[in-house]
């Protein structure tokens, strides 16, 4: 029996309880997408977390350095997933990405090797998401993806993490113009690589889902 | 009318607008499903397609949404699976859009 499940990654930084957005993404993927959850932490954010249920937890020390707005970032260890999901098939998930439905649920039932969106919809209603149009190549939403461990799809970490390393080189060859480093722009460039520059489409899922600065409500 | 009541009524207008297209959007969202490892859109292009075929072939080919190819064997339940979750997504996408005509009057 293949294993499924839900990969998060949380950890806390001096100005965001990112633990507290866990708590509540956490609830929702129990609710909506019913498969086990495994959360990669470390041992500080841990211990705020109240108690879930049965969660699987696996501790690294998150790599420092990348910052948003001035303030830090903790995101870069995404290019791990492949190495820390303890699943055959696994769902990566942003913990600020809140899964109101079970839309995601089905993309287990799929025999596609490696899913990431290569849309986004903007709830506000500003298009804000708008704003790759010096990019190069296509991009895509690390905010959710969904993976098989095979070969293929540990070429495709091997690749994110060669173009991680050489960060500045990629984005300036692809004209993406950000200063900080985003999983977004790691996986688009890395599926560029690997497909040879060519369609990347048949990794595309279709997944709409939410700006952090789109209004709920009033 | 007073630039108070004027505002009121843009902001509505606006949330309405807005809340519309994500309604909208949601529909089509759930619209996408699996069958049979593959992603498909049950939209009007796909349900009429596979009817069209389902007509004269017991099995035949379609792209699903990443343009992958698919044999479809079995085009009965498809279409039934297709039908019932375009229904599903409309319904509620329904519901939803009454509230904003009430809103609106």
């Amino acid at each position: 029996m293949m294993s499924r499940g839900v990969l998060l990654f949380c950890f806390d930084t001096e100005h965001t309880r990112y633990h507290k957005i866990l708590e509540r993404c956490v609830r929702l993927v129990k609710r909506n997408i019913c498969r086990e959850i495994t959360v990669i932490t470390n041992f500080s954010t841990y211990k705020k977390i109240s108690p879930m249920g049965f969660i699987n937890y696996k501790f690294i020390e998150p790599e420092l350095g990348n910052k948003l707005n001035g303030r830090a970032w903790n995101n870069v260890d995404r290019h791990m997933a492949y190495e820390l999901s303890p699943y055959d098939t696994t769902l990566v998930m942003d913990i600020d990405y809140f899964c109101f439905s079970d839309n995601l649920k089905q993309l287990f039932d799929t025999e596609y090797d490696f899913l990431v969106p290569d849309t986004a919809h903007d709830l506000s209603g500003r298009n804000s998401f708008d704003q790759r149009r010096w990019s190069m190549i296509p991009m895509v939403w690390a905010t959710v993806l969904l993976f098989k461990k095979n070969n293929k799809v540990r070429k495709i970490f091997d690749t994110v993490k060669y173009i991680k390393q050489h960060y500045s080189y990629f984005t300036e060859m692809y004209r993406i113009y950000s200063k900080h480093l985003r999983n977004d722009y790691l996986f688009a460039m890395a599926l560029q690589q690997i497909t040879g520059s060519r369609d990347t489409r048949s990794y595309h899922s279709h997944c709409p889902h939410c700006h952090q600065t789109a209004r709920y409500s009033k | 009318m007073d630039i108070h009541e004027l505002k009121k009524q843009s902001d509505l207008s606006y949330d309405t607008a807005v809340a519309k297209r994500n309604a909208l959007e949601k529909a089509h969202s759930r619209q996408v499903m699996a069958y049979r490892e593959h992603l498909f859109r049950a939209d009007p292009t796909t349900i009429c397609l596979v009817r069209t075929l389902k007509e004269s072939q017991d099995s035949f080919y379609l792209l699903d949404t990443n343009s992958n190819p698919v044999e479809i064997t079995d085009p009965a339940e498809f279409l039934s699976v297709l039908v019932e979750r375009n229904q599903e997504s409309l319904n509620a996408y329904h519901q939803i859009y009454k509230t904003f005509t009430k809103k609106d009057a």
